[in-house]
């Protein structure tokens, strides 16, 4: 997957281009693409629309590009290159930004349920289908019309999903004697207004069965298919021959985000939704800057929820417009050209997608956070990070904090800004005179060179205080940082020194307790009082 | 005064708002009636175990950082809205807020106000511990003027319970409601004993007991090892009038449960549910996943009382068609979502589920240039409040534009 993408980067790869572009690119296929391509043209920004076909009215400032697909990305937020294709061939169009939001993909459950597709068994789009365009549902047998929706039996289900199936079932209460019966485990009821919508189904007479195990036994009778199965509440056997099944489904993202998940490595990681399964990207933002996820792209497959998706989208983008760099972070990396061998480390691990390459590794100052994964990870030591402005760089702080320390034991605690500190914060630096933080951008930052320099100043112990696992705003900051922790573990207990006396701990802004405790343990530990483990 | 926007709530949607309001460019003003910013989020403990269980709660640090960096975010807190007057291009509103009762920067923290005041709950710590203030609505000064014990004891001369409230003027063009939601009182549900039955609590009272580390399964009468969590109390319920579904208790029951089981590993969970509701994408892993830690079972039950041992007895329906009965060490009611209105200024409009604003609309309401943000709107997880802030603050940030270029809409 990377490979055509890193090929790609020899092929045009080139340095950020001056002007900046406030098109963007929405990547479209149903009323979502639409309403988020008529937002942001409300916002004052060009949109080239995709997905749709040709025949539909858009407004003002939206250019359609119908029956067009996204193959390949290239360059970076304010100036990204987009191959798109259709049935004429390829071209190439600059954009600032790119928004994901494709309709899901509904894949019906028939192979889980051992369900033939039939005239009597057909999935929930399809009778969708047929009730819209005014078609035909299959004859009944007798006096009533008996349908049957299987609900998240195999599989959980959404609540938009349980939201489809109760429309369907007002509509078919149109018609003379209809019964319609639901079977399902957990009925999935958590969004606006649908628990009340559940009780009139359940109040007009549709029956609701819920299973704790698999539910009915499928068997095929010359009538048709027959559900056999126990009654859940009243426990009595029973066996019907629905004149309609209706098989849900699961819905997934677009399998068209595939060019958007490459460019980008932690998505990659999170294939097949756009954002990393993280707290730390619970809206619309990918971890790559100018990539925007809207709903089924992010997981979120209710089109109610969209307004609020497509006004953060535009939210994100005019403040994109207004954000001036105020020197807090680092960097952005420098790369010294004599000793890059562009081995394309950089290019493989920079969680957000920042490096190029043109004669050497280039690194584009508006993508990169400053997490400083590549500059530690860089085998031939060619990437330094400017610490932000104003500030001396990790190893001075080492010293200085070293040869300012009032204690009588030594412990540098490097703190990633993005959790550490705030738990740091809100206990405050006096919960010991032998701490000495040194606060790094992210967790990832910190080599084994820092934990070696902070030893060699005098430090009796060392400890990374990090995100959870799962939690790094860079992904894998915590887990490279917990890696070369244990790197300096084994190095220690080569040279006969309590290895404990390196640790990662991780933490949170809200869990203060960690790191105190942490600092005490330590303490501990150094008085050798804490048993070796 | 003059801002932008004002935001009426200073938990995590309002300061939200603000540092998106930040990022656009635009002045706003929070006004909070707490000492503090952070609102129900402050109190919740992180449920990670080895690893992150994605509950969001830490994002309140992070956005705090922020709204303070940004520099164009005015707090007020101890702070609350008097009256609120429409005029042409705004709105005018009339603050009234409280003074500092304890001088942080003279407070030594001796707890000395603690040992000394007579009145329950009435001087509180922050989350974090490491400031104090005084609930003047459980402050007996307050009340009658009867008590000053802390004002005389405090040995450095760091309170102050005398000076009255000032009264502040803000015009703003546009308005956030953000004042968030109420836990749902349990008391009013009383066949689950919360308040009768020893051994029952809520779980945002046990959340801020797992925040705070002062939660032990080792009570003093031998460990806590079973321990029960009732879903849907005040959720699902059209007896009550609460005909919707909280949305976030499923996901803080389970996280709760596997935090409190890492933790203390004596611990047993059980979960009595209607039906799991997802909170994670693909969440057929997370389920599965729960179901190796948390024993669960279908089926609400009836009623918790005393038994005769003295821990909480439930009795329920249990899965063979039978009456159980069943004692557990401890019973965690998962509470549900109740609006906290602002009732300052009514004719916002509310939705089919008594919530402030419109059914089918996200963010606005009845009245041209007031929006919502966050629980007030209906029920969020934290990570759906902070996107519905975002959007909130962008509807505002496009109504100011107009208004303030004399433009109309």
């Amino acid at each position: 997957m990377r490979a055509s993408a890193i090929q790609s980067v020899f092929l045009h790869g080139a340095p950020r281009p001056q002007d900046q572009s406030k098109r963007v690119l929405v990547l479209g296929g149903d009323s979502t693409g639409l309403l988020v391509a008529e937002r942001l043209a409300d916002a004052g920004f060009p949109v080239l629309l995709l997905g749709h076909p040709g025949d539909i009215q858009v407004r003002d400032k939206v250019t359609l590009a119908a029956d067009t697909v996204l193959e390949e990305i290239q360059g970076f937020s304010g100036a990204f290159d987009v191959v798109i294709r259709n049935s004429s061939g390829r071209s190439v169009e600059r954009v600032g930004f790119v928004v994901a939001a494709q309709p899901g993909e509904a894949v019906p459950k028939f192979e889980e349920y051992r369900l033939a597709r039939s005239c009597r068994t057909v999935s929930l789009s399809e009778l969708e289908n047929t009730l819209l365009s005014g078609g035909q549902t299959p004859a009944r047998r007798g006096e009533w019309f008996h349908a049957a929706f299987l609900l998240g039996l195999s599989g959980e289900s959404e609540p938009v999903v349980f939201s489809r199936v109760l429309s369907v079932i007002e509509r078919l209460r149109q018609m003379e004697n209809v019964q319609s019966y639901v079977f399902t485990r957990n009925l999935k009821v958590a969004a606006d207004g649908l628990e009340r919508r559940f009780r009139e189904c359940r109040e007009s007479g549709t029956l609701f069965f819920k299973f704790d195990d698999a539910g009915p036994v499928f068997e095929t009778s010359a009538e048709g298919t027959v559900m056999i199965f126990k009654d859940p509440l009243l426990g009595l056997d029973v066996e019907l021959t629905p004149d309609l099944l209706v098989v849900d489904e699961h819905v997934n993202p677009a399998v068209s985000l595939k060019p958007l998940l490459d460019a980008t490595p932690l998505s990659l990681l999170s294939s097949p939704f756009l954002q990393p399964e993280s707290t730390r990207f619970s809206g619309v933002e990918t971890p790559r800057a100018g990539i925007f996820a809207v709903g089924p792209a992010r997981g979120m497959f209710d089109p109610a929820t969209i307004g609020v998706d497509a006004e953060s989208v535009a939210a994100a983008l005019e403040a994109s417009l207004r954000k001036v760099p105020d020197g807090t972070l680092p960097g952005p990396p420098a790369i010294d050209p004599s000793k890059c061998t562009m081995c394309l480390t950089c290019l493989r691990l920079c969680p957000h997608g920042a490096v190029t390459f043109g004669k050497t590794a280039e690194v584009d100052p508006v993508s990169c956070v400053g997490c400083g994964i590549c500059a530690v990870e860089c085998p031939m030591a060619a990437i330094s990070l400017a610490p932000p402005s104003g500030e001396p760089d990790i190893d001075s702080r080492i010293r200085e904090g070293l040869a300012a320390a009032s204690g009588s034991r030594k412990i540098v605690a490097f703190v990633c800004s993005r959790s550490a500190d705030q738990a740091l914060a809100a206990v405050g630096t006096g919960i010991s005179e032998n701490l000495i933080p040194v606060v790094v951008r992210c967790a990832g930052t910190i080599g084994v060179p820092h934990i070696l320099s902070a030893f060699g100043h005098g430090a009796d112990a060392v400890m990374a205080a990090g995100c959870f696992r799962g939690n790094c705003a860079s992904g894998y900051g915590t887990v490279l940082a917990e890696e070369r922790i244990s790197q300096v573990q084994e190095m220690l207990g080569d040279m006969g020194i309590d290895p404990d006396l390196v640790r990662f701990v991780p933490a949170a802004g809200n869990t203060p307790g960690a790191l105190s405790n942490a600092v005490r343990a330590m303490e501990e530990r150094i008085e050798g009082r804490s048993p070796k483990t | 005064m003059e801002t932008d926007a004002v935001i009426i709530g200073g938990g995590i949607a309002g300061i939200q708002c603000a540092t998106q309001l930040a990022k656009l460019d635009l002045q706003s003003v929070i006004v909070e009636k707490a000492p503090f910013l952070g609102g129900h989020v402050a109190h919740l403990a992180c449920k990670a175990t080895d690893r992150c269980r994605r509950c969001g709660a830490c994002a309140l640090e992070d956005v705090l950082r922020r709204m303070v960096s940004s520099g164009s975010v005015k707090p007020f807190v101890r702070t609350t809205v008097e009256r609120v007057d429409e005029r042409s291009g705004g709105f005018a509103l009339t603050l009234a807020r409280r003074p500092a009762r304890i001088f942080p920067d003279r407070c030594g923290q001796c707890g000395e106000c603690e040992r000394v005041c007579p009145a329950d709950g009435a001087i509180v710590r922050a989350p974090g511990g490491n400031e104090i203030f005084i609930d003047e609505d459980k402050c007996l000064f307050f009340k009658d003027g009867s008590c000053k014990a802390c004002m005389e004891a405090c040995p450095d001369l760091a309170i102050n319970l005398e000076e009255r409230p000032d009264t502040l003027s803000l015009n703003a063009s546009a308005m956030i409601v953000a004042t968030g939601f109420e836990p749902f009182d349990a008391e009013t549900k009383p066949r689950f004993g919360y308040g009768l039955v020893p051994g029952v609590v809520t779980a945002l009272e046990m959340d801020s007991m797992l925040r705070n580390d002062t939660w032990s399964p080792d009570n003093g009468e031998g460990a806590i090892q079973s321990v029960a969590f009732i879903q849907c109390v005040g959720s699902r319920d059209a007896g009550m009038g609460r005909n919707y579904c909280s949305r976030v208790c499923c996901g803080y029951a389970v996280r709760m449960a596997r935090l409190m089981k890492y933790r203390f590993p004596t611990v047993r969970p059980t979960m009595f549910y209607m039906d799991i509701q997802s909170f994670e994408r693909a969440f057929d892993k997370s389920l599965h996943e729960a179901s190796q830690e948390v024993r669960l079972i279908r089926s609400i039950p009836a009623e918790i009382r005393k038994g005769e041992d003295g821990r909480p007895e439930l009795i329920y329906h249990g899965p063979e068609d039978q009456r159980v009965k069943e004692s557990f060490d401890l019973v965690i009611l998962s509470i549900g979502i109740s609006p906290a209105s602002f009732d300052r200024f009514p004719g916002l409009g509310l939705t089919s589920d008594g919530f402030t604003g419109l059914d089918g609309e996200e963010v606005t309401t009845l009245k041209k240039g007031v929006f919502t943000a966050g629980c007030v709107q209906g029920p969020k997880s934290i990570g759906e409040t902070l996107s519905h802030a975002i959007a909130a603050a962008g509807r505002a940030a496009s109504y100011v534009r107009d208004t303030e270029s004399g433009g109309s809409q």
